[in-house]
Protein backbone atom coordinates (compact mmCIF):
# COMPACT_ATOMS: atom_id res chain seq x y z
CA UNK A 1 0.00 0.00 0.00
CA UNK A 2 1.30 3.48 -0.87
CA UNK A 3 1.40 6.40 1.50
CA UNK A 4 1.26 6.01 5.28
CA UNK A 5 -1.37 4.07 7.18
CA UNK A 6 -1.30 4.37 10.97
CA UNK A 7 -3.73 2.55 13.27
CA UNK A 8 -3.78 2.84 17.04
CA UNK A 9 -0.06 3.57 17.09
CA UNK A 10 1.53 4.08 20.50
CA UNK A 11 4.92 4.12 22.18
CA UNK A 12 5.86 3.76 25.82
CA UNK A 13 9.31 4.17 27.37
CA UNK A 14 8.96 2.15 30.56
CA UNK A 15 5.94 3.60 32.35
CA UNK A 16 6.03 6.85 30.40
CA UNK A 17 3.57 7.16 27.53
CA UNK A 18 5.11 9.10 24.64
CA UNK A 19 2.17 8.71 22.24
CA UNK A 20 -0.94 6.57 22.17
CA UNK A 21 -3.82 5.68 19.90
CA UNK A 22 -2.68 7.56 16.79
CA UNK A 23 -4.73 6.75 13.72
CA UNK A 24 -4.33 8.54 10.40
CA UNK A 25 -3.65 7.98 6.74
CA UNK A 26 -1.49 10.06 4.42
CA UNK A 27 -1.97 9.68 0.69
CA UNK A 28 0.75 9.56 -1.97
CA UNK A 29 1.35 13.07 -3.27
CA UNK A 30 0.06 14.66 -0.08
CA UNK A 31 1.93 17.07 2.19
CA UNK A 32 0.73 16.32 5.71
CA UNK A 33 1.50 18.52 8.69
CA UNK A 34 2.25 16.95 12.04
CA UNK A 35 1.86 19.64 14.67
CA UNK A 36 2.11 19.77 18.41
CA UNK A 37 3.98 21.50 21.21
CA UNK A 38 7.46 20.38 22.26
CA UNK A 39 7.34 16.97 23.94
CA UNK A 40 3.99 16.14 22.33
CA UNK A 41 5.33 12.98 20.70
CA UNK A 42 5.89 14.22 17.12
CA UNK A 43 9.52 13.10 17.03
CA UNK A 44 8.63 9.72 18.57
CA UNK A 45 5.90 9.28 15.95
CA UNK A 46 8.30 10.13 13.12
CA UNK A 47 10.91 7.77 14.59
CA UNK A 48 8.39 4.94 14.58
CA UNK A 49 7.40 5.72 11.00
CA UNK A 50 11.04 5.75 9.87
CA UNK A 51 11.92 2.43 11.53
CA UNK A 52 14.08 3.94 14.27
CA UNK A 53 11.77 2.92 17.11
CA UNK A 54 9.40 -0.03 17.32
CA UNK A 55 5.82 0.76 18.23
CA UNK A 56 4.61 -0.50 21.61
CA UNK A 57 1.08 -0.81 20.28
CA UNK A 58 -0.88 -0.49 17.06
CA UNK A 59 0.59 -0.69 13.60
CA UNK A 60 2.03 1.54 10.93
CA UNK A 61 2.49 0.67 7.27
CA UNK A 62 4.75 3.02 5.32
CA UNK A 63 4.72 2.53 1.56
CA UNK A 64 3.89 -1.14 2.03
CA UNK A 65 6.42 -1.80 4.80
CA UNK A 66 5.29 -2.54 8.34
CA UNK A 67 7.22 -0.45 10.84
CA UNK A 68 7.35 -3.24 13.44
CA UNK A 69 8.45 -6.05 11.10
CA UNK A 70 10.34 -4.62 8.15
CA UNK A 71 12.45 -1.76 9.47
CA UNK A 72 15.19 -2.29 6.90
CA UNK A 73 12.79 -2.29 3.93
CA UNK A 74 11.04 0.72 5.37
CA UNK A 75 14.26 2.70 5.74
CA UNK A 76 15.00 2.14 2.05
CA UNK A 77 11.86 4.02 1.00
CA UNK A 78 11.85 6.83 3.55
CA UNK A 79 13.97 9.94 3.76
CA UNK A 80 14.37 11.70 7.09
CA UNK A 81 15.49 15.27 7.62
CA UNK A 82 16.25 15.58 11.33
CA UNK A 83 16.02 18.82 13.28
CA UNK A 84 19.84 19.02 13.41
CA UNK A 85 21.52 18.63 9.99
CA UNK A 86 23.88 15.95 11.43
CA UNK A 87 26.60 16.20 8.79
CA UNK A 88 30.21 15.03 8.97
CA UNK A 89 32.07 18.31 9.21
CA UNK A 90 35.54 17.14 8.19
CA UNK A 91 34.15 15.54 5.04
CA UNK A 92 33.25 17.50 1.94
CA UNK A 93 29.66 17.90 0.74
CA UNK A 94 30.31 15.28 -1.95
CA UNK A 95 31.79 12.82 0.56
CA UNK A 96 28.81 13.28 2.88
CA UNK A 97 26.40 12.52 0.06
CA UNK A 98 28.48 9.63 -1.31
CA UNK A 99 28.42 8.00 2.13
CA UNK A 100 24.65 7.89 2.13
CA UNK A 101 24.59 6.66 -1.48
CA UNK A 102 26.84 3.80 -0.39
CA UNK A 103 24.64 3.02 2.63
CA UNK A 104 21.68 2.79 0.26
CA UNK A 105 23.79 0.66 -2.11
CA UNK A 106 23.09 3.01 -5.01
CA UNK A 107 24.86 3.05 -8.32
CA UNK A 108 26.67 6.36 -7.82
CA UNK A 109 26.93 7.03 -11.56
CA UNK A 110 23.13 7.00 -11.75
CA UNK A 111 22.44 8.69 -8.42
CA UNK A 112 24.81 11.64 -8.96
CA UNK A 113 22.95 13.48 -11.73
CA UNK A 114 19.78 13.56 -9.61
CA UNK A 115 21.75 14.67 -6.55
CA UNK A 116 23.60 17.27 -8.59
CA UNK A 117 20.23 18.63 -9.72
CA UNK A 118 19.20 19.17 -6.09
CA UNK A 119 22.57 20.69 -5.22
CA UNK A 120 22.16 23.20 -8.05
CA UNK A 121 18.59 23.88 -7.07
CA UNK A 122 19.55 24.67 -3.48
CA UNK A 123 22.45 26.88 -4.54
CA UNK A 124 25.16 24.42 -3.54
CA UNK A 125 26.42 23.71 -7.04
CA UNK A 126 30.20 24.18 -7.20
CA UNK A 127 30.58 23.76 -3.40
CA UNK A 128 30.74 19.94 -3.52
CA UNK A 129 34.45 19.70 -2.76
CA UNK A 130 34.37 22.02 0.26
CA UNK A 131 34.43 20.61 3.80
CA UNK A 132 31.04 20.97 5.43
CA UNK A 133 32.71 22.48 8.53
CA UNK A 134 33.10 25.73 6.54
CA UNK A 135 29.41 25.89 5.52
CA UNK A 136 26.93 28.38 6.98
CA UNK A 137 23.95 27.12 8.99
CA UNK A 138 21.66 27.58 5.99
CA UNK A 139 24.03 25.72 3.63
CA UNK A 140 24.22 22.82 6.07
CA UNK A 141 20.44 22.67 6.28
CA UNK A 142 20.16 22.64 2.48
CA UNK A 143 22.83 19.94 2.19
CA UNK A 144 20.96 17.86 4.78
CA UNK A 145 17.83 18.18 2.64
CA UNK A 146 19.77 16.99 -0.42
CA UNK A 147 21.11 14.06 1.64
CA UNK A 148 17.51 13.17 2.53
CA UNK A 149 16.76 12.87 -1.18
CA UNK A 150 19.83 10.95 -2.47
CA UNK A 151 18.03 7.60 -2.57
CA UNK A 152 14.91 9.00 -4.20
CA UNK A 153 12.63 8.20 -1.22
CA UNK A 154 8.90 7.71 -1.70
CA UNK A 155 8.05 9.02 1.77
CA UNK A 156 9.84 12.04 3.19
CA UNK A 157 9.77 13.25 6.78
CA UNK A 158 10.91 16.84 7.22
CA UNK A 159 11.51 18.24 10.69
CA UNK A 160 11.69 22.05 10.55
CA UNK A 161 13.04 22.09 6.97
CA UNK A 162 13.39 25.87 6.70
CA UNK A 163 15.00 26.37 10.12
CA UNK A 164 18.01 28.68 9.76
CA UNK A 165 17.27 29.56 6.14
CA UNK A 166 17.00 33.05 4.71
CA UNK A 167 13.60 33.93 3.14
CA UNK A 168 14.81 33.20 -0.41
CA UNK A 169 16.22 29.79 0.50
CA UNK A 170 13.10 29.02 2.56
CA UNK A 171 10.99 29.69 -0.51
CA UNK A 172 13.25 27.41 -2.61
CA UNK A 173 12.72 24.64 -0.04
CA UNK A 174 8.95 25.18 0.00
CA UNK A 175 8.85 25.05 -3.81
CA UNK A 176 10.92 21.86 -3.75
CA UNK A 177 8.56 20.27 -1.20
CA UNK A 178 5.57 21.09 -3.39
CA UNK A 179 7.39 19.67 -6.43
CA UNK A 180 8.33 16.46 -4.59
CA UNK A 181 4.69 16.00 -3.59
CA UNK A 182 3.56 16.60 -7.16
CA UNK A 183 5.80 13.67 -8.17
CA UNK A 184 3.59 11.42 -6.03
CA UNK A 185 5.74 11.28 -2.90
CA UNK A 186 4.21 11.38 0.54
CA UNK A 187 5.57 14.18 2.69
CA UNK A 188 5.18 14.64 6.43
CA UNK A 189 6.14 18.06 7.67
CA UNK A 190 6.83 18.77 11.35
CA UNK A 191 7.13 22.47 11.96
CA UNK A 192 6.38 25.18 14.48
CA UNK A 193 6.21 27.63 11.59
CA UNK A 194 2.45 27.50 11.12
CA UNK A 195 2.27 29.94 8.24
CA UNK A 196 4.60 27.58 6.38
CA UNK A 197 2.41 24.61 7.31
CA UNK A 198 -0.61 26.57 6.10
CA UNK A 199 1.05 27.22 2.76
CA UNK A 200 2.34 23.69 2.18
CA UNK A 201 0.00 21.21 3.81
CA UNK A 202 -3.35 20.01 2.63
CA UNK A 203 -4.15 18.38 5.96
CA UNK A 204 -2.71 18.61 9.44
CA UNK A 205 -2.85 16.54 12.60
CA UNK A 206 -2.30 18.12 15.99
CA UNK A 207 -0.91 15.72 18.57
CA UNK A 208 -0.27 15.99 22.26
CA UNK A 209 0.56 12.42 23.19
CA UNK A 210 -2.72 11.55 21.40
CA UNK A 211 -4.42 12.90 18.33
CA UNK A 212 -6.21 16.13 19.25
CA UNK A 213 -7.41 17.18 15.85
CA UNK A 214 -7.00 16.26 12.22
CA UNK A 215 -8.43 17.70 9.07
CA UNK A 216 -7.88 19.75 5.93
CA UNK A 217 -6.23 23.10 6.66
CA UNK A 218 -8.99 25.01 4.86
CA UNK A 219 -11.70 23.47 6.99
CA UNK A 220 -9.83 24.00 10.22
CA UNK A 221 -9.37 27.64 9.38
CA UNK A 222 -13.08 27.92 8.70
CA UNK A 223 -13.98 26.47 12.09
CA UNK A 224 -14.62 29.74 13.91
CA UNK A 225 -14.43 32.95 11.96
CA UNK A 226 -12.50 36.13 11.86
CA UNK A 227 -13.38 39.65 10.85
CA UNK A 228 -10.83 41.84 9.10
CA UNK A 229 -11.51 45.50 9.86
CA UNK A 230 -9.67 48.47 8.36
CA UNK A 231 -9.77 51.67 10.39
CA UNK A 232 -8.29 55.14 10.19
CA UNK A 233 -4.96 55.48 11.97
CA UNK A 234 -3.30 52.99 14.29
CA UNK A 235 -5.53 49.97 14.81
CA UNK A 236 -3.69 49.16 18.03
CA UNK A 237 -5.71 51.91 19.83
CA UNK A 238 -8.87 49.82 19.61
CA UNK A 239 -7.53 46.47 20.78
CA UNK A 240 -8.36 46.94 24.45
CA UNK A 241 -11.82 48.32 23.67
CA UNK A 242 -12.66 45.18 21.70
CA UNK A 243 -11.09 42.86 24.23
CA UNK A 244 -13.47 44.32 26.86
CA UNK A 245 -16.54 43.09 24.92
CA UNK A 246 -18.63 40.46 26.79
CA UNK A 247 -17.54 37.70 24.39
CA UNK A 248 -13.85 38.79 24.76
CA UNK A 249 -12.61 38.19 21.23
CA UNK A 250 -8.99 37.60 20.44
CA UNK A 251 -7.70 40.62 18.51
CA UNK A 252 -4.60 41.10 16.36
CA UNK A 253 -3.64 44.64 15.32
CA UNK A 254 -1.26 45.50 12.54
CA UNK A 255 -1.01 49.00 11.05
CA UNK A 256 -4.55 50.10 10.11
CA UNK A 257 -5.84 46.51 10.24
CA UNK A 258 -7.59 44.63 13.02
CA UNK A 259 -8.22 40.90 12.87
CA UNK A 260 -10.96 39.96 15.34
CA UNK A 261 -11.50 36.25 16.03
CA UNK A 262 -15.15 35.40 16.55
CA UNK A 263 -16.69 32.42 18.25
CA UNK A 264 -19.96 33.28 16.56
CA UNK A 265 -20.62 35.11 13.31
CA UNK A 266 -23.52 36.91 15.04
CA UNK A 267 -21.03 38.94 17.08
CA UNK A 268 -19.75 40.83 14.00
CA UNK A 269 -22.27 43.74 14.30
CA UNK A 270 -21.35 44.12 18.00
CA UNK A 271 -17.69 44.43 17.05
CA UNK A 272 -18.43 47.13 14.49
CA UNK A 273 -20.78 49.01 16.85
CA UNK A 274 -18.12 48.92 19.54
CA UNK A 275 -15.49 50.30 17.18
CA UNK A 276 -17.72 53.10 15.95
CA UNK A 277 -18.71 53.87 19.54
CA UNK A 278 -15.02 54.16 20.43
CA UNK A 279 -14.56 56.73 17.66
CA UNK A 280 -13.08 54.53 14.97
CA UNK A 281 -13.62 55.47 11.34
CA UNK A 282 -14.25 52.06 9.75
CA UNK A 283 -13.18 51.80 6.11
CA UNK A 284 -14.06 48.19 5.54
CA UNK A 285 -15.05 45.01 7.41
CA UNK A 286 -14.57 41.70 5.64
CA UNK A 287 -15.19 38.16 6.96
CA UNK A 288 -11.94 36.21 6.92
CA UNK A 289 -10.61 32.77 7.78
CA UNK A 290 -8.78 32.34 11.04
CA UNK A 291 -5.07 31.77 10.67
CA UNK A 292 -4.00 28.20 11.45
CA UNK A 293 -1.97 29.55 14.33
CA UNK A 294 -5.16 30.77 16.06
CA UNK A 295 -6.89 27.43 15.53
CA UNK A 296 -3.84 25.62 16.87
CA UNK A 297 -3.40 27.83 19.94
CA UNK A 298 -7.12 27.69 20.78
CA UNK A 299 -6.97 23.93 20.58
CA UNK A 300 -4.01 23.73 22.92
CA UNK A 301 -5.67 26.18 25.31
CA UNK A 302 -8.82 24.04 25.36
CA UNK A 303 -6.70 20.96 25.90
CA UNK A 304 -4.84 22.61 28.77
CA UNK A 305 -8.05 23.95 30.41
CA UNK B 1 18.22 -9.03 8.26
CA UNK B 2 20.98 -10.00 5.87
CA UNK B 3 24.50 -8.73 6.44
CA UNK B 4 25.46 -6.55 3.45
CA UNK B 5 29.27 -6.16 3.25
CA UNK B 6 28.84 -3.13 0.95
CA UNK B 7 27.14 -1.17 3.71
CA UNK B 8 29.74 -2.22 6.30
CA UNK B 9 32.45 -1.08 3.87
CA UNK B 10 30.64 2.23 3.43
CA UNK B 11 30.85 2.82 7.19
CA UNK B 12 34.53 1.82 7.11
CA UNK B 13 35.16 4.16 4.14
CA UNK B 14 33.51 7.13 5.87
CA UNK B 15 35.23 6.57 9.23
CA UNK B 16 38.61 6.05 7.59
CA UNK B 17 38.19 9.23 5.54
CA UNK B 18 37.17 11.13 8.66
CA UNK B 19 40.20 9.75 10.52
CA UNK B 20 42.58 10.85 7.75
CA UNK B 21 41.28 14.41 8.11
CA UNK B 22 41.39 14.44 11.92
CA UNK B 23 44.86 15.90 12.51
CA UNK B 24 44.52 15.99 16.30
CA UNK B 25 43.66 12.32 16.47
CA UNK B 26 46.46 11.38 14.04
CA UNK B 27 49.00 13.18 16.24
CA UNK B 28 47.69 11.38 19.37
CA UNK B 29 47.96 8.10 17.49
CA UNK B 30 51.55 8.77 16.42
CA UNK B 31 52.90 9.60 19.89
CA UNK B 32 52.45 6.14 21.41
CA UNK B 33 54.20 4.15 18.64
CA UNK B 34 57.07 6.64 18.66
CA UNK B 35 57.57 6.11 22.39
CA UNK B 36 57.14 2.33 22.10
CA UNK B 37 59.87 2.15 19.45
CA UNK B 38 62.34 4.77 20.64
CA UNK B 39 62.54 3.91 24.34
CA UNK B 40 63.72 0.28 23.97
CA UNK B 41 66.15 1.25 21.20
CA UNK B 42 67.72 3.86 23.50
CA UNK B 43 67.85 1.34 26.39
CA UNK B 44 69.55 -1.29 24.20
CA UNK B 45 71.94 1.39 22.91
CA UNK B 46 72.98 2.27 26.50
CA UNK B 47 73.62 -1.41 27.31
CA UNK B 48 75.68 -1.82 24.14
CA UNK B 49 77.76 1.26 24.97
CA UNK B 50 78.51 0.27 28.57
CA UNK B 51 78.97 -3.52 28.30
CA UNK B 52 81.47 -3.77 31.15
CA UNK B 53 79.71 -1.60 33.69
CA UNK B 54 79.59 -3.14 37.17
CA UNK B 55 76.11 -1.72 37.61
CA UNK B 56 74.87 -3.74 34.66
CA UNK B 57 76.15 -6.95 36.22
CA UNK B 58 74.42 -6.10 39.54
CA UNK B 59 71.11 -5.52 37.75
CA UNK B 60 71.53 -8.72 35.70
CA UNK B 61 72.29 -10.73 38.84
CA UNK B 62 69.19 -9.31 40.51
CA UNK B 63 67.13 -10.96 37.78
CA UNK B 64 69.27 -14.10 37.50
CA UNK B 65 71.57 -14.81 40.45
CA UNK B 66 72.92 -17.87 38.56
CA UNK B 67 74.23 -15.75 35.69
CA UNK B 68 77.72 -17.18 34.88
CA UNK B 69 80.65 -14.84 35.45
CA UNK B 70 81.75 -15.18 31.83
CA UNK B 71 78.34 -14.28 30.43
CA UNK B 72 77.77 -10.77 29.15
CA UNK B 73 75.48 -8.84 31.52
CA UNK B 74 74.72 -6.38 28.72
CA UNK B 75 73.57 -9.16 26.41
CA UNK B 76 71.49 -10.71 29.21
CA UNK B 77 69.80 -7.37 29.91
CA UNK B 78 69.21 -6.71 26.21
CA UNK B 79 67.41 -10.06 25.91
CA UNK B 80 65.42 -9.36 29.07
CA UNK B 81 64.49 -5.86 27.90
CA UNK B 82 63.26 -7.21 24.57
CA UNK B 83 61.16 -9.88 26.29
CA UNK B 84 59.70 -7.54 28.90
CA UNK B 85 59.08 -4.77 26.42
CA UNK B 86 56.80 -6.98 24.37
CA UNK B 87 54.18 -6.79 27.16
CA UNK B 88 54.29 -3.00 27.01
CA UNK B 89 54.31 -3.00 23.21
CA UNK B 90 50.90 -4.73 23.37
CA UNK B 91 49.50 -1.56 24.90
CA UNK B 92 49.74 0.00 21.42
CA UNK B 93 47.34 -2.32 19.55
CA UNK B 94 44.92 -1.97 22.47
CA UNK B 95 45.17 1.79 22.82
CA UNK B 96 45.07 2.94 19.19
CA UNK B 97 41.65 1.37 18.46
CA UNK B 98 40.36 2.87 21.71
CA UNK B 99 41.33 6.33 20.42
CA UNK B 100 39.65 5.73 17.06
CA UNK B 101 36.56 3.76 18.07
CA UNK B 102 35.65 6.15 20.89
CA UNK B 103 35.65 9.01 18.39
CA UNK B 104 33.71 7.11 15.77
CA UNK B 105 30.89 5.80 17.97
CA UNK B 106 30.49 8.36 20.78
CA UNK B 107 31.50 11.04 18.24
CA UNK B 108 28.38 10.23 16.17
CA UNK B 109 26.27 11.09 19.21
CA UNK B 110 28.21 14.27 19.95
CA UNK B 111 27.95 15.54 16.38
CA UNK B 112 24.25 14.58 16.14
CA UNK B 113 24.98 12.41 13.09
CA UNK B 114 23.63 9.27 14.70
CA UNK B 115 19.96 9.68 13.79
CA UNK B 116 20.46 10.25 10.04
CA UNK B 117 22.88 7.31 10.04
CA UNK B 118 20.43 5.00 11.83
CA UNK B 119 17.63 6.15 9.53
CA UNK B 120 19.54 4.50 6.65
CA UNK B 121 19.21 0.76 5.93
CA UNK B 122 22.51 -0.07 7.70
CA UNK B 123 22.10 -2.81 10.34
CA UNK B 124 23.71 -2.96 13.80
CA UNK B 125 26.05 -5.76 12.68
CA UNK B 126 27.15 -3.77 9.60
CA UNK B 127 27.70 -0.71 11.75
CA UNK B 128 29.83 -2.65 14.24
CA UNK B 129 31.77 -4.32 11.41
CA UNK B 130 32.43 -1.04 9.56
CA UNK B 131 33.38 0.92 12.65
CA UNK B 132 35.53 -1.92 13.99
CA UNK B 133 37.40 -2.24 10.69
CA UNK B 134 38.04 1.50 10.68
CA UNK B 135 39.63 1.20 14.12
CA UNK B 136 41.40 -2.15 13.62
CA UNK B 137 43.06 -1.62 10.26
CA UNK B 138 44.98 1.52 11.33
CA UNK B 139 45.82 -0.07 14.71
CA UNK B 140 47.26 -3.24 13.19
CA UNK B 141 49.07 -1.39 10.40
CA UNK B 142 50.60 1.05 12.92
CA UNK B 143 51.63 -1.87 15.14
CA UNK B 144 53.26 -3.73 12.26
CA UNK B 145 55.04 -0.65 10.94
CA UNK B 146 56.24 0.19 14.46
CA UNK B 147 57.43 -3.41 14.84
CA UNK B 148 59.46 -3.21 11.61
CA UNK B 149 61.03 0.09 12.69
CA UNK B 150 61.66 -1.39 16.14
CA UNK B 151 63.41 -4.50 14.70
CA UNK B 152 65.60 -2.45 12.38
CA UNK B 153 66.47 0.04 15.14
CA UNK B 154 67.32 -2.63 17.73
CA UNK B 155 69.43 -4.61 15.24
CA UNK B 156 71.38 -1.53 14.20
CA UNK B 157 72.19 -0.39 17.76
CA UNK B 158 72.82 -3.95 19.07
CA UNK B 159 75.02 -5.08 16.15
CA UNK B 160 78.39 -3.93 17.62
CA UNK B 161 77.80 -6.15 20.67
CA UNK B 162 75.81 -9.04 19.23
CA UNK B 163 77.43 -9.19 15.78
CA UNK B 164 74.17 -10.49 14.29
CA UNK B 165 70.44 -9.80 14.08
CA UNK B 166 68.52 -10.02 17.36
CA UNK B 167 65.12 -9.19 15.96
CA UNK B 168 62.61 -10.40 14.94
CA UNK B 169 62.65 -13.29 17.38
CA UNK B 170 59.97 -15.99 17.80
CA UNK B 171 58.13 -14.24 20.66
CA UNK B 172 57.87 -10.92 18.86
CA UNK B 173 56.98 -12.39 15.47
CA UNK B 174 54.22 -14.57 16.92
CA UNK B 175 53.11 -11.81 19.24
CA UNK B 176 52.92 -9.03 16.68
CA UNK B 177 51.36 -11.14 13.93
CA UNK B 178 48.87 -13.12 16.06
CA UNK B 179 48.42 -11.65 19.55
CA UNK B 180 48.51 -7.95 18.61
CA UNK B 181 45.48 -8.17 16.26
CA UNK B 182 43.57 -10.03 19.00
CA UNK B 183 44.44 -7.28 21.47
CA UNK B 184 43.46 -4.64 18.91
CA UNK B 185 40.07 -6.33 18.55
CA UNK B 186 39.77 -6.32 22.33
CA UNK B 187 40.56 -2.61 22.63
CA UNK B 188 38.09 -1.85 19.86
CA UNK B 189 35.36 -3.98 21.44
CA UNK B 190 35.76 -2.29 24.81
CA UNK B 191 35.68 1.17 23.20
CA UNK B 192 32.58 0.38 21.10
CA UNK B 193 30.81 -1.02 24.14
CA UNK B 194 31.64 1.95 26.35
CA UNK B 195 30.98 4.47 23.57
CA UNK B 196 27.50 3.04 23.19
CA UNK B 197 26.80 3.81 26.83
CA UNK B 198 28.38 7.24 27.35
CA UNK B 199 27.60 10.50 25.60
CA UNK B 200 31.08 11.93 24.92
CA UNK B 201 34.04 10.59 22.97
CA UNK B 202 36.50 11.86 25.56
CA UNK B 203 34.70 10.09 28.38
CA UNK B 204 34.60 6.90 26.31
CA UNK B 205 38.37 7.15 25.71
CA UNK B 206 39.15 7.74 29.36
CA UNK B 207 37.06 4.84 30.63
CA UNK B 208 38.16 2.45 27.85
CA UNK B 209 41.82 3.29 28.42
CA UNK B 210 41.60 1.69 31.86
CA UNK B 211 41.83 -1.73 30.18
CA UNK B 212 45.55 -1.18 29.51
CA UNK B 213 46.24 -1.09 33.26
CA UNK B 214 46.46 -4.91 33.65
CA UNK B 215 48.99 -4.97 30.81
CA UNK B 216 51.09 -2.28 32.42
CA UNK B 217 50.76 -4.12 35.74
CA UNK B 218 52.10 -7.33 34.20
CA UNK B 219 55.09 -5.52 32.75
CA UNK B 220 55.65 -3.99 36.18
CA UNK B 221 55.66 -7.51 37.58
CA UNK B 222 58.25 -8.57 35.00
CA UNK B 223 60.50 -5.58 35.73
CA UNK B 224 60.20 -6.25 39.48
CA UNK B 225 61.27 -9.83 38.80
CA UNK B 226 57.98 -11.27 40.15
CA UNK B 227 56.66 -12.49 36.82
CA UNK B 228 58.49 -14.34 34.06
CA UNK B 229 56.55 -14.04 30.81
CA UNK B 230 57.58 -15.92 27.69
CA UNK B 231 56.01 -17.24 24.52
CA UNK B 232 53.74 -19.69 26.40
CA UNK B 233 52.48 -16.99 28.76
CA UNK B 234 51.57 -14.68 25.88
CA UNK B 235 49.97 -17.52 23.89
CA UNK B 236 47.74 -18.25 26.89
CA UNK B 237 46.98 -14.56 27.25
CA UNK B 238 46.08 -14.47 23.54
CA UNK B 239 43.66 -17.39 23.97
CA UNK B 240 41.91 -15.62 26.86
CA UNK B 241 41.66 -12.41 24.81
CA UNK B 242 40.21 -14.38 21.87
CA UNK B 243 37.33 -15.55 24.08
CA UNK B 244 36.83 -12.00 25.40
CA UNK B 245 36.80 -10.72 21.79
CA UNK B 246 33.92 -13.03 20.91
CA UNK B 247 31.96 -11.89 23.99
CA UNK B 248 32.63 -8.22 23.17
CA UNK B 249 31.54 -8.67 19.56
CA UNK B 250 28.15 -10.09 20.54
CA UNK B 251 27.69 -7.45 23.25
CA UNK B 252 28.62 -4.61 20.84
CA UNK B 253 26.06 -5.70 18.25
CA UNK B 254 23.38 -5.88 20.95
CA UNK B 255 24.30 -2.50 22.40
CA UNK B 256 24.38 -0.76 19.02
CA UNK B 257 20.73 -1.62 18.63
CA UNK B 258 18.81 1.25 16.98
CA UNK B 259 16.06 1.47 19.54
CA UNK B 260 18.47 1.57 22.46
CA UNK B 261 20.72 4.19 20.87
CA UNK B 262 17.89 6.42 19.69
CA UNK B 263 15.82 6.32 22.85
CA UNK B 264 18.90 7.02 24.95
CA UNK B 265 20.85 9.45 22.79
CA UNK B 266 18.83 10.50 19.77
Amino acid sequence: MSGIDVRGLGKRFGDRVAVEGLTFHVRPGEVFGLLGPNGAGKTTTVRMLTGLLSPSEGEAVVWGHRADRDGEGLRKVVGLLTEQPGLYERLTARENLRFFMKLHELDEAKAWPRTQHYLERFGLGGREEEPVGGFSKGMRQKLAIVRTLVHDPRVIFLDEPTSGLDPESARTVRDAVAELASEGRTIVLCSHNLSEVERLCERVAVVKKRLLLMGPVRELRRSGQALDVRVDGEAERFRNVLAALPFAPNVLAEGMRLRVMLEDEAHAPDVLACLVGAGARVHSAVPAQRPLEEVYLDLLREEGA
Amino acid sequence: MAFRPRRALAVFWKDFLDLRKNVGLLVSMAVLPAVMVLVPIVVVWTYVNTPNSADLRSVAQFYDPTLPLGASAARFLIDKTLTDWFGLFLVMPVFVPILIASQSVAGEKERRTLEPLLASPVTAAELVAGKSLAALVPAVVITWVAFIVFCVGVDIVAWPLVQGPLMPNALWTFGVLVIAPLFAFFGNGVAVLISARVSEARMAQQISALVVLPLVGMVGGQVAGVLKAGLGFYALQGAVVLVLDAVLLVASIRLLDRERLISRWG
